[in-house]
């Protein structure tokens, strides 16, 4: 959908030759009229965006996919992606848990054995060998979340997937053009905040671009800085 | 180079695991004393208590950054010349600049391995001791 802008050149030429004779009241008058004009366009175009989403919304059946997502599949995917946190935090406790374990069995057993190896040290050390066996294993099994999550994490990508093909169809039927939607535009400063703040691993094949791929490239990074 | 293994060590991160698995690999290394802080904010007042030979931090928590924590430590007259080591998932050159540029005394990326901690431990340590000599 394309709006005609009512705003013509007569206008801004005025503008501009009020400028260059730098006639700033003249300017600031003619600029505060082109701005109305805008405004006024800009409000006129909201209310057609508004009365046409409220007609597809209108439009729209009580079975239609896009509602059914928002009612049922949303908080769904909260739930899922809640669960998915959780298994991967009680894995990663269970783990270290059991790491922690082994490597204090290994310090008690490397103490025996540095006062030699004797009947009485095989004796000692055995039962911290078993222990520790059976850490490793408790750590192996506690891998079990990655099955688990990855097969809620697949079923939230074709939920989203599905409400994705879903917004595009209630945009499109709402009579705009989905590849004239324009693109997200992030300026310097918001771009700094963001990234002062800290953006996180950078998952996207777009914020993987200014990253760096390697402890090697930090190194040679603050290696140039002399860090 | 020696290191003062007995030295007082700050570890910030709001992730717990974070915390424990930098504690363990700091622990193979030889260390022993160790306090924990799950974001700058907390951080912060333990740092100006004077307490602590080096700190560990993360970038991204809810309060107070990591990179602000550094800012807050560098700007202090007491406490600027604390080693500091930034472990992160935030990887962007700028940001890496950014840091450099606050005065971070090593860089780390997550996922990390414990020879990286250790290389950089000792590089750092090594310029400290570099700038007490002279």
């Amino acid at each position: 959908m394309t709006f005609a802008t009512q705003i013509d050149k007569q206008q801004v030429q005025a503008l501009l030759e009020a400028l260059e004779q730098d006639d700033r009241s003249q300017a600031s008058h003619l600029l505060d009229e082109l701005t109305k004009i805008r405004e006024g366009e800009l409000h006129q175009q909201l209310r057609v965006l508004t009365q046409n989403l409220h007609q597809t919304l209108d439009d729209l059946d009580l079975d239609t996919p896009i509602l059914l997502h928002a009612k049922h599949d949303l908080p769904d995917i909260t739930e899922r992606l809640r669960y998915v946190i959780d298994e991967t935090q009680t894995a990663s406790e269970k783990t270290l848990g059991s790491a922690e374990n082994a490597l204090s069995f290994l310090e008690q057993l490397e103490s025996i054995l540095s006062e030699g190896m004797t009947e009485e040290s095989r004796k000692d050390g055995k039962p911290l060998i078993e222990q520790c066996s059976s850490e490793l294993t408790n750590i192996m099994l506690a891998q079990s979340y990655q099955d688990l999550t990855g097969q809620v994490l697949n079923r939230v990508i074709l939920i989203v997937t599905a409400l994705e093909e879903s917004l595009r169809e209630l945009i499109q039927r709402s009579k705009h053009e989905f590849h004239a939607i324009p693109d997200k535009h992030v300026d310097e400063m918001q771009r700094k905040q963001q990234e002062a703040h800290g953006v996180g691993p950078n998952v996207t094949a777009k914020s993987k671009q200014d990253a760096v791929e390697s402890q090697d490239d930090v190194d040679d990074l603050l290696d140039d800085l002399g860090i | 180079m020696q290191i003062n293994r007995d030295m007082n060590i700050l570890v910030v991160d709001d992730f717990s695991t974070m915390r424990r698995i930098v504690k363990n690999l700091l622990k193979e290394l030889g260390f022993s004393k160790f306090d924990e802080a799950d974001d700058g904010s907390t951080a912060w007042p333990m740092v100006q208590s004077g307490k602590y030979d080096f700190i560990v931090s993360d970038w991204n928590m809810p309060q107070m950054t990591g990179i602000d924590l550094l800012r807050h430590v560098r700007a202090d007259e007491n406490l600027k010349d604390t080693p500091f080591l930034l472990i992160t998932a935030e990887a962007k050159r700028s940001q890496i600049l950014e840091a450099a540029q606050a005065g971070v005394d090593g860089y780390i990326v997550k996922p990390f391995t414990a020879a990286t901690l250790n290389e950089k431990i000792q590089k750092i340590f090594a310029r400290v001791a570099e700038r007490q000599s002279s």
